[in-house]
Formats: C-alpha cells, structure tokens, sequence
C-alpha cells in the first residue's frame, strides 16, 4: 500500500511539474492572442487592453499561476480565448475520442504483438523468425508520418476507408449498433496508422523478452523434468517474461499518445491532437496548457496502472515493498 | 576502437546521401524557388528511349506536356514535341556548399522545363525542392541530435561523477521530461515561440525546440557510464596522484561513454529529422518559402490535392532512406559494443 | 621528536575507521573496519601486513595512503602528521606514498599506450614538460625490466606480470619514499610472482624504498619482509621481526595462518622473465 501511495505522490508532483513547465514557457513567448487582435484596425485598443485585463494576462506570472490552480479546482481549467468557453469541457470531448482511438490501438497492437512475438521466439532464426524480422523492420524504417500520409492517399484514392472525421453525416439519426459500426469504420484508419507504427517496437520486445527466458537455466531444468512444452511456455515462461513486458506496455501508451496526435491530425479524428495544432496556431494559451497536461494525465496514469500490474504480476516486486 | 566492418558501410552510404543533398545545387536541375505559374500541378515527366514511332534514340528524351483538350487542370505528353535530356549542362546560379558559386547541373534540358518528379502549385520542380529541403530538414535534425547530446553528455556527467544532490535533482528533472509525450512538449516549446519570424530565425529556433526536448534519455545513458567508470581502480589510482575532477572526466572518465554517444546520435538524427519534417508540416516550422520535407508535404492536408496529384507524396519516401542508413548504422555500432539493446531502435516518436 | 622516531618514516597509532551500514530492514549498523591499530615502519624495510579478507588491511592501507579518512588516530609521516591535513598538504605528501593495487588490469586504463600509464602522473602533477617525461618514463622502463619496444603499445596487449611491472613503474615516476603493495603478487602467476617479488628487492636495494607489504600469503611474507604483522578482524594482533614470528608464532591466528600457506612457490627458483 505504501508502495502505491509513493508511486501517487511521485505522479502528482510530476504532472505539478509539467503545469509549471508548460505556464513557464508561456512567459517566454513574445505575444499572444490579443497581440493578433490588436493588429486588427477594427478592433479599439481599449476593447483589447479591457479584454487583457478581464483574462488577468497582465499579472504576474505567480498570481496567473495561482487563478488557473484555483479554476483547475473549480473544473474550469482556464478559458480558451478562441472559443470563447471554458477550457475543461472542450478538453472532455475530444480527450474522450483520443483516449478511444488510443486505447484500442494499444489493446489490437498487443494482441497482435504477444502472439507473433511469441511464435518469433519459439522457432528462433526460423523462416517464420527471419521473416517477420524483415518485416518489423520494413516497417521500422517508415516513420508515422510518412506511414499516415500513405495510408490516408490510399483511402482517398481507393474510396475504400472514409477520408476523415469521426461520424458521418446524419449520424444522430442512426439506430445505437449502426452508430457503433460508423464510429468503428471512421476508426478503421487511424488505427491502422497507429498500430502498424506501434507494432514493430513492440513485436521485437516481446521477441527479446520471451527469447531470454527460454533460454534461461531454470526454464532448461524444469523441460528436463519432462514437462510439456505448452505448459513450459504459457505457465513458466511468460509469467517470467511478464515483468518488462508489463512495463512495455506502459512505455507504449506514451508512445502511442505521441503517435496519436500526429494521426489525428492527418486523418481529421477530432482528439486532443487536433484541438492542441489549432489552439497553437490562435496562442490559445490556455487549451495548449490543458492539452499538455491531458495528454500527461493519460500517460502517467497509463504507467501506473503498468506499475500496478507488475506489482500484481511479481511476487519479487511485492515482497521488496513489503520490507520496506 | 570497433574493428568490425559493418557499421562503416552504413557509414559510408549514410555519407553518400547527405553528400548528395549537400550538393543539391549540383544534382537539382533547378533552384527551388523558379516558378512556372503555366504549369501547376505538373505530374511527374517520364523519360523515353523510344519514340512513338518507334525509334531508338541514344540520348534519353521526354516530351514537352500541354493542356488536355477540353481540360483546365490536365496535362497530357505531347508526342510531336521531343525534348532531349542533357547531362552537365549549365542552369540557374548556385553556390555548392554554399561557397563555390557554380552554374553545372547533373542534368536538365536547355529549352524546356524538366520534371522529374512533378511540379507543386506554383509550378516549382519538385525534384529540385526535395534535394534543397533535405538540406534544411537533415541540417536541422543533424543541429538538433548535436544540441541534445551536447546537454544529455553534460547532464549526465555532472549527475554520474558528483553524485549526491546533483545526482538526485538532475534525474529528477531528466524524468520529467522522459515522461511527457515528445510530440506534445515539442509543440507546447514551439506554441510559445513566436510564430512569425524570419526564415533564419525560425531555423534555429526550430533546432532550439527540438534539441531541447530529447535530452533525458542520453543523459541517463552517460550518467550509467560515468558512475561505473568513476570507481575503476585506474580512476583511484590516478586521484592518487592528485589528479583534478576535470582531468579524470576528460581522460579517462568521458571516453568510456564515446559508444554510447555514437550509437545516440545513430538513433536520434533521424528522429529528429522527423521531428522538424512534423512541425514543418504543420505549419509550425520553417516558413515559406524556404522549403523543407514537412512543408512540401503540407499541400496534402487540402483534400483536392490529396486525390488528384499523387507525386505530392513523393517527399515523404525521401526521408526513408536516411532512416534506413541511421536504423542501420545504429544497429551495427549496437552489435559492436556488444549490448544489443532492441529498445534503441525505435520508430518515428522519441518515447 | 626522539632519536629513534627518525628513524621510522611511517608511525600508525590508534587507527579506528568504522562505517555504518543500512540494514534491509532500515537499523543501522557500524561496523568497524579498523580497530586501534597501532605500527611503525623504519626507513628502508619492508612491513608485511597479513590477514584473511576482511581483516581489514586494504582499508589500512586505503588510510594511509590519504584516500580515505580515518574516524580516529593519527599517522605521522616523515615525522609530520597527516592524518587530516587540508588538499594543499595533501598535494605534497600523496607522491611520497604511492599504491600499487592487486589486479593490474583493473588499475590501468586498457586505453592507454604504456608511455601513457607511466608518465601519467607526472603529467598529472605538472612536473617536467613533454620530452622530458618521455625520457623519465623510459628510464622507467628500464627499471623495471620492460623492453623499450612496448612503450608505445596498449596495456590490453601486455601480459600479467608485464602490467604489474608497469603499475610498479608508475608508482615510482614520482619517486615515493613509501610504496604500499595492496596484494600486488596475489594475482600473478607463480613463476611470475617470484621475478616480481626479485624485481621489488632489487628496486628497494638500489632506490632505498620502503615497502608496506599487504599480502594472506604468508610465505611470500616470510621471503620479503622484515617484519610480519598479523591482523584480524580490523585488529592488530602479533607483530614482531620475520624469521622470529615464522618459527614462533605467538597467537593462535598465526599459527593457523602460517598452517594453511602452501609451501612449493618460496622454495622454487627464479625462471627465465616472462
């Protein structure tokens, strides 16, 4: 228990530390929002300067500070000047639709990796090994942008996936499993994106992995006391290789979330990714700030449940807490 | 040092690529700004050794391309039009590596406009802006690695040689940054820098970005290093002599970590090519009209020229052999040092 | 300072050095590594410091070299004391003491040309510019018996008793009046061992060095040392002229020490060099 409690407060501080980084950089930025506005001759000077000091850009770092806190507790997070609403429920609907196209990337790339990294390891330097290794690093060599933009010029070219977006048109009046089956078809492309950019990675970790404890000693003895090769493999070895692939898995959250923005962005599924380019282009100070720390909310609370898994999975991991 | 002679091939082809686009003058049959407003959207020329009749030509040739009837936006070859291809002919100005001012080109056509790969909106060559953009794009990953390893080496060494509180507080700070998603802390380093400046300006501070977002990782890596180098009985031995803190890291202390460096940097160059084609593409990098990869593929986010004019996409395969030359070489300097560490070659993001 | 302390250049008293450990399971422990220790050793002879591992001698020896600090008592040097003194002392006295450590692949750096280890100190302290280091190392070599065509070579390509040669040679570049021998023939071969041990009384007649022998072997003991003293468990326990202690041994520890030495390298002659 205190091992969790220690592992809360490390996240706190950490996403504490991000929101003062991110409200930090904000400082070094030479104009804002309201600098574009001021350009613009139909707009009063007065209207500007009335509209700075309604939005407190002219306090001091600390105190601006101190009002986002204190609207973060209200479950305010900041106003976004662009939309001209608050930025927390703007942050709630397409954080929803991320955390969507994120989750299920990473719960079809494991399940795509865990078998064939598995199958790799078991016939080590196989056709099947030598062959999948081709490929992992075929795919290697592609990076995401470069895969996402392919994918999308297919999809357009062929007509075969939507070129965008999450819901088509008329999509209030479908029946709830035909609103199911247009948000998955909408899904269909991105996740392509994201798991073939995904699934290299970890096909070659999971290969590593479970390739090191077939080969180890303890596994060696337990086949020489005549225990089939099955058991072997699903009641001792993976339990073995469980711990860093545990960890992996956490690792791959974060990088699908990065992975994620750029694949929003190109195929028009309305996330974080999305919302976070526009919010950077109009210096909507406040969504940016949001953005970052949603984005790092995700990805800390993915690690610790990577940790709570591993501290379920190793026995080792709980009996060195419990001395502690 | 490394004996073995498979990371010098990769070496040796890596150095081929960027000889390449460091000459782009040279190899580009033209500048990257010449535009031709008549041909917009241009699709790639082919070149012919035989003609429509059926004859064989030495010199390879190409057809001039005119206005499909009844089209606005549609090109076709025209047969009666035969355009040779000309190898070091004399073009547009150049300087080559920016100090011999040159006029010799690889190849181009004296009369008529050559696209080997298309033209963009403007009619520019795109051949011509990809070997011109690799050369901001690489230049500012190659800055970029260069920064990041600069402050991990430095970061790492003070955390793994003094120990105590440094240690303690620099690690700190380094997981800070290793957990926060690449792609969101650059953007968020990038939204707070002023978004219109001038091209130059923006190239550094773009390099400046990136540099500054990667750095956790190689300093944890050297941090390892130094801490196992610092207690060699060689390292005591010399102490024993008096020698300085600043003698040991620099004799004996910081060339352990030279392996380490390297195979970084054969890891993080082409990431963070990536990085400056991902915010050039967005907008977010070196302005018009200084190309760049991202910026050339940016016209793709316009839904026409996604369906229409395919060879827009063409600036996108042109990282991938780089990509291949640095996975590559990593992989062999990997092996070298004996720790094959899979997690080193990963993909586009820097996790 | 009396007539006979000029003679000693080393004077040990009451060395105490403990260290506190964390226990798993969070009590601190100290543990005492070095417990009123008290020796001295005269100009010109060799000390042989024996014990089993943990007994406490490399950290005995760790103190007097100035690389560690003990908890209490002192250590007077060339009749001043040194046991705590500031970085600018320490400056002065650590080129009079020098170390040469048990396992010679661990104390030179593998990178480094043979040139490089030996004049490396010198270099360190600022003495003598380029050439004239050159020409002090090669002496060196000569020395201690290493052919001059190896200088230019890496440390990987020498063999065992040619690198302990080397970290001998170093030790020496700065022309120390005590040279602390942290088992420095235990992981040498036989043969080889006994052309060093020769090597180190050669050295010791012509530069009239003073040796701090740390060694469990107590043969190796008897044939270099002029005294013997024995230690156990971070205390001093016997210490008396060699041949007397071999024949006599007055405390049981000795006696079992002396038991368990093998008999056959003291005896064999000295082969061709290596």
């Amino acid at each position: 228990m205190r091992y969790f409690l220690r592992r809360l407060m490390q996240a706190a501080f950490l996403l504490i530390g991000v929101s003062i980084l991110t409200f930090l950089f904000s400082t070094l930025a030479p104009g804002n929002y309201f600098d574009e506005m001021r350009l613009n001759p139909q707009i009063s000077p007065e209207t500007v300067a009335a509209l700075r000091a309604q939005y407190q850009l002219d306090r001091p770092l600390p105190v601006r500070y101190a009002r986002w806190v204190n609207s973060l507790l209200r479950g305010e997070m900041g106003f976004s000047f662009a939309y001209n609403s608050p930025v927390a429920p703007l942050l709630w609907v397409r954080a929803r639709n991320t955390l969507l196209l994120t989750f299920t990337a990473t719960l079809i790339a494991w399940a795509l990796a865990l078998p064939l990294g598995i199958w790799s390891a078991t016939t080590l330097g196989g056709f099947a090994d030598r062959a999948l290794s081709w490929a992992t690093a075929a795919l290697l060599v592609i990076p995401d942008l470069v895969l996402a933009l392919g994918l999308l010029i297919l999809a357009v070219r062929s007509g075969w996936f939507p070129s965008g977006g999450m819901l088509s048109v008329g999509f209030e009046s479908l029946t709830p499993w035909q609103k199911l089956r247009d948000v998955a078809w909408h899904m269909e492309l991105p996740l392509l994106a994201l798991v073939l950019s995904a699934l290299p990675i970890l096909v070659r970790h999971v290969r590593a992995a479970v390739a090191d404890v077939l080969h180890a000693p303890f596994l060696r003895a337990a086949a020489s006391h005549g225990i089939p090769q099955r058991t072997l493999l699903y009641k001792y070895a993976l339990r073995a290789a469980a711990n860093p692939l545990i960890s992996l898995f956490g690792f791959s959250m974060g990088a699908l979330l990065s992975g994620s923005l750029l694949v929003e962005v190109v195929m028009s599924w309305p996330g974080l990714g999305p919302l976070l380019l526009e919010a950077i282009l109009a210096r909507d100070l406040y969504v940016v700030i949001g953005g970052v720390l949603c984005s790092t909310v995700f990805l800390v609370a993915g690690n610790f449940l990577a940790d709570v898994l591993v501290y379920w999975a190793d026995p080792r991991i709980r009996a060195g807490a419990a001395t502690k | 040092m490394i004996q073995c002679r498979g990371w010098k091939r990769w070496l040796l082809a890596l150095a081929v690529l960027h000889g390449i686009v460091a000459c782009a003058g040279f190899f580009a049959p033209y500048n990257a700004a010449e535009q031709d407003r008549k041909r917009p959207y241009l699709p790639p020329m082919k070149i012919h050794l035989v003609d429509t009749q059926g004859h064989f030509h030495l010199r390879p040739f190409f057809y001039a391309m005119r206005l499909r009837e009844g089209s606005f936006d549609q090109f076709e070859e025209d047969t009666g039009q035969i355009l040779p291809l000309r190898f070091f002919v004399g073009g547009a100005r150049y300087q080559l590596l920016g100090l011999v001012p040159s006029r010799l080109h690889l190849f181009g056509a004296q009369t008529a406009r050559l696209y080997l790969l298309g033209s963009d909106a403007y009619g520019r060559d795109q051949l011509s802006r990809i070997l011109y953009g690799g050369q901001i794009s690489l230049l500012a990953g190659l800055l970029g690695a260069g920064l990041t390893l600069a402050i991990g080496v430095a970061i790492g060494a003070i955390a793994g040689y003094f120990g105590g509180w440094r240690d303690g507080l620099l690690m700190r700070v380094a997981e800070l940054f290793a957990a926060l998603p690449w792609l969101y802390l650059l953007f968020a380093f990038r939204a707070f820098l002023p978004l219109s400046v001038s091209s130059v300006q923006a190239f550094f501070l773009i390099v400046l970005v990136i540099g500054a977002v990667g750095w956790a990782r190689p300093a944890r890596l050297v941090r390892g290093v130094v801490l196992s180098a610092r207690e060699r009985d060689y390292v005591r031995a010399a102490r024993g002599f008096g020698a300085t803190d600043g003698y040991l890291l620099r004799r004996h202390i910081l060339p352990e970590t030279s392996s380490v460096i390297l195979t970084q940097a054969a890891i993080l160059v082409p990431q963070f090519v990536l990085a400056e084609m991902t915010l050039s593409f967005l907008g977010l990098g070196v302005p018009e009209p200084v190309p760049s990869w991202g910026s050339l593929l940016a016209s793709l986010q316009q839904y026409s020229v996604l369906v229409s004019y395919w060879w827009m996409y063409v600036p996108a395969l042109a990282i991938v052999p780089f990509f291949l030359g640095y996975l590559g070489l990593a992989s062999a300097l990997q092996e070298d040092a004996g720790t094959v560490k899979i997690e080193g070659t990963t993909n586009g993001g820097i996790w | 300072m009396r007539r006979e302390n000029m003679d000693r250049l080393l004077i040990v008293e009451k060395i105490e050095k403990r260290y506190e450990r964390t226990h798993v399971l969070g009590a601190k422990k100290e543990v005492a590594a070095l417990q009123g220790v008290s020796f001295s050793l005269r100009r010109g002879s060799t000390l042989a410091l024996v014990g089993e591992s943990g007994s406490g001698k490399s950290t005995l020896a760790l103190c007097i070299a100035c690389l560690e600090r003990p908890t209490s008592g002192r250590i007077f040097f060339n009749e001043s004391e040194i046991t705590a003194c500031d970085e600018k002392r320490l400056r002065e006295v650590r080129p009079q003491i020098q170390l040469v450590f048990q396992d010679p692949a661990r104390a030179l750096n593998p990178r480094f040309s043979a040139l490089e280890i030996v004049s490396e100190p010198l270099l360190v302290q600022g003495r003598l510019d380029k050439p004239e280091r050159e020409d002090r190392a090669r002496s060196l070599f000569a020395q201690v018996g290493l052919p001059q065509e190896k200088a230019l070579q890496r440390v990987e390509e020498f063999s065992g008793g040619q690198r302990q040669r080397l970290a001998i040679a170093r030790a020496l570049s700065l022309e120390p009046k005590l040279l602390i021998l942290d088992e420095a023939l235990s992981s040498l071969d036989c043969s080889v061992q006994a052309q060093i041990a020769n090597l180190l009384m050669e050295l010791q007649a012509s530069l009239g060095l003073t040796y701090l022998f740390i060694t469990h072997d107590f043969a190796m003991a008897g044939h270099l040392a002029d005294e013997i003293a024995v230690m156990e468990q971070g205390k001093l326990v016997e210490l008396g002229p060699a041949d007397k202690l071999l024949r006599a041994p007055g405390q049981e520890v000795t006696r079992r020490l002396i038991a368990a030495t093998p008999r056959l390298c003291a005896a064999a002659p000295a082969p061709k060099a290596v």
